[in-house]
């Protein structure tokens, strides 16, 4: 018995190999790898020199780092909520029309299979002056006169509008999905119930559909924060992360200071210290969701 | 879980479609790259003959290029010359993204990978040799019989670093300005010759420039200029040289010296353009094409959209150096240059022959001028090859009063990183040109700093 147990293990072992080799090698150990490059001066090419603490130090005078944290923080805070209302709201819409719900489903889900790379570039086309779309739109409705143009890109405010604009398009069709997906999971027979009773729709909505939600909502607000965080493509391609870096989000700065400005060493801790923020985000959600849940 | 699973898909989706994106581009490149890789191998079939008849050791170079579209065609072709009349040296070119192309030079160097012969931009040279990419090639270059005296001094100058040659220089790409001849002609601007009429002074340029706008319909832009990073800061650094401004950088290369005057009266005099003038279009995403269109009347860039205007249909344009605005000539430029990377085991033979070649591609310039390049030897300016192609020969002087950064290895990062940013902020008028040179200079001390 025991013999076959073990030759049981060994096999799931040996089939799991290859995929831990791969794991090990492209996820283990860099991971490790960046730890131990955040203590160094580190170039392109090599090893220079010890530093210890000193990136981390450094780090925390660092103005720009800062600054770029409390971008990307910028990013969540506008982000996160209009991502999970408006998914709530295309979820409701395809739910309520169960004959155009296949039609729906298409049209909120495709701008989500784009690449990072065309949905940015969208955005860049929409957004620019005299030829943009949005602009263009403007003056066709005469909102905008014709000798004035919107420079959604250049200027701080507007420019955040637009990558929060295009970011919403291109992404909320996942939670769509999720949303819509865990409204059909609720049975019939709860509403029906509550029609009986004499319910509204409103009534319905506050009362049984949202309060059903919200595992999934607990589950899409914690994915969501943490994708948000992470945004970089897309501000690149638009704005470069001006102007005078004002939209640059964290992971273009560790880019930069990578890949830009040759220094691993530093990248790599500022890519740990983003880490550690996100793990105490979750860390802090699931705290507060499973205190919830006792009580 | 499921969410993960599903970012996880979508990222890997994203990475593909990026991936196939840059691999069709690559398939594009490798296309063509497969043409001359087989037009190659009948050569090499001929070679392998012409060895066994007793011709020596034949070297096989590897040789890496970042040029894309016409200027990748046209390396390609001087490669392919190159290889039929150098029946002993065998060049295969390997294509990279510009994008990435130093990331992966140094880190191939690094890695003891890197190839035999490579390209660098003479403002990038001083950070590679810092970096130990690239090697100094004095004694290979006597060897091979290089004659630095035919190089144009200017160029070959910025090349040379710590009094070494690292490089050999094959062209320069200046900053120059096009003109649109029909719209000149309406405005009353354009003599006999076709060139423009204008007084080349700091009030003439602004006067061609109103007059242009006053003549000509409201749908014309006079001037088509980018609003943002490398065009204007093209200009600015043009106009701080004709002032006679000596660099943002010290001569020991540590500290940030910007002749701040000078630098501010430079670059109020391209904030005019934009906003007092009104001259150029505000935030013009397109201003190459507006001047490719005809709806702008001259444009600058570097030399480079010589080729492109060429094959534009109806586009009748004259190019010229920039006109001198302040005291003395000068613009900006950047040149290719052939160097010889680092390699694990140094194969003196490989060297000669690669420094041959660079030598070759230099004295072959008529064919890399083909996209619009100054060639690096004033040599190649007397063929007769060279003098049939239209418009160069209108500016080639510019190699001369070109004004190039001095060896700083951190040339890149001061104008990515801190000049882009700030001249950009007094392009927008958002900064006045003083506040936005006082923080420019801060912001580049910063960058010597790190």
């Amino acid at each position: 018995m025991k013999m076959k147990k073990l030759r049981v293990d060994v096999q799931a072992f040996l089939f799991l190999l290859p995929f831990l080799v791969v794991y090990f090698l492209f996820t283990i150990w860099p991971m490790i790898k960046g730890v131990e490059m955040s203590f160094y001066k580190w170039t392109l090419i090599k090893k220079m020199k010890y530093v210890g603490l000193g990136n981390y130090e450094r780090m925390f005078h660092d103005q720009d780092f800062w600054a770029s944290i409390w971008h990307s923080t910028i990013f969540v805070i506008i982000t996160t909520p209009l991502m999970i209302i408006l998914a709530i709201i295309l979820a409701l819409i395809a739910n309520r029309n169960s004959k155009l719900q296949r039609f729906y489903r298409s049209v909120f889900f495709i701008p989500s299979i784009l690449s990072v790379a065309v949905a940015s570039f969208l955005g860049l086309f929409v957004f620019q002056p005299y030829t943009g779309l949005i602009n263009s739109l403007l003056h066709w409705v005469k909102l905008l006169p014709e000798s004035s143009e919107i420079f959604w890109l250049s200027e701080t405010n507007l420019a955040w509008i637009a990558i929060s604009l295009l970011t919403l398009w291109w992404t909320v069709g996942f939670n769509f999905i999720l949303y819509l997906s865990a409204m059909q999971d609720v049975p019939d027979e709860v509403y029906e119930a509550a029609r009986l009773d004499g319910a509204s729709d409103s009534q319905v909505f506050w009362k049984i559909t949202l309060p059903l939600l919200s595992p999934i909502t607990k589950t899409i607000t914690m994915l969501q924060i943490i994708a948000s965080f992470k945004v970089f493509m897309q501000i690149y391609v638009m704005t470069g992360g001006g102007p005078l870096d004002e939209t640059r989000p964290v992971i273009q700065l560790i880019w930069q200071t990578g890949f830009r400005k040759n220094d691993l060493g530093y990248a790599s801790a500022m890519s740990y210290m983003l880490f550690v923020i996100l793990l105490v985000l979750s860390g802090l959600q699931y705290w507060m969701n499973n205190r919830k849940e006792v009580d | 879980m499921k969410k993960s699973f599903g970012i996880m898909l979508a990222l890997l989706f994203s990475f593909s479609v990026i991936l196939s994106a840059c691999g069709g581009s690559n398939n594009g490149n490798s296309g063509s790259n497969n043409g001359a890789a087989g037009t190659n191998d009948g050569t090499t079939g001929q070679n392998n003959e012409s060895a066994s008849n007793g011709d020596g050791e034949k070297v096989t170079l590897s040789f890496w290029t970042l040029f894309s579209g016409g200027d990748g065609d046209n390396m390609q072709a001087m490669i392919d010359s190159f290889n039929k009349e150098h029946p002993n040296i065998q060049v295969k070119n390997t294509k990279l993204e510009w994008g990435e192309y130093y990331t992966k030079l140094i880190t191939a160097v690094g890695n003891g990978n890197g190839p035999d012969v490579g390209i660098s931009h003479i403002s990038r040279l001083p950070d590679l040799i810092n970096q130990g990419v690239v090697s100094e090639l004095d004694d290979v270059a006597t060897e091979a019989g290089v004659d630095w005296s035919t190089f144009n001094q200017n160029i070959l100058e910025a090349s040379i670093v710590d009094a070494a040659h690292y490089a050999v220089p094959i062209d320069t790409h200046p900053f120059i300005m096009y003109y649109n001849k029909k719209l000149l002609k309406e405005a009353g601007l354009l003599d006999e010759a076709g060139k423009p009429i204008m007084e080349q002074s700091s009030d003439g340029f602004i006067t061609f420039l109103t007059t242009l706008k006053e003549k000509l319909p409201p749908k014309v832009m006079p001037f088509a200029m980018s609003n943002t990073n490398d065009d204007p800061f093209r200009l600015w650094w043009a106009l701080y040289s004709q002032l006679g401004g000596n660099d943002v950088v010290s001569d020991d290369l540590n500290s940030a010296q910007i002749d701040t005057d000078k630098a501010v009266q430079a670059a109020q005099y391209i904030q005019d353009l934009y906003h007092k003038y009104k001259v150029i279009k505000l935030n013009d995403p397109d201003f190459y094409k507006n001047f490719q269109s005809g709806t702008a009347a001259i444009m600058m860039t570097g030399v480079w959209a010589t080729g492109t205007w060429e094959s534009t249909k109806d586009l009748e344009f004259g190019a010229m150096p920039i006109p001198k605005v302040f005291d003395q000539e000068a613009t900006w430029g950047d040149s290719h240059t052939v160097v010889l990377p680092v390699t694990k085991k140094e194969d003196p033979a490989k060297r000669k022959a690669a420094i041959t070649f660079a030598n070759w591609l230099a004295d072959n310039g008529q064919v890399w001028a083909k996209a619009g390049h100054i060639p690096s030897k004033p040599s190649v300016f007397e063929k007769q090859e060279f003098k049939d192609l239209p418009y160069r020969s209108d500016y080639v002087s510019v190699a001369s009063t070109v004004k190039f950064s001095k060896a700083s290895t951190k040339n890149w990062q001061i104008r990515d990183l801190a000049m882009f940013k700030y001249l950009n902020e007094v392009w927008a008028n958002k900064l006045t040109p003083t506040d936005g040179i006082t923080k420019m200079t801060d912001e580049v001390q910063k960058v010597l700093n790190e």
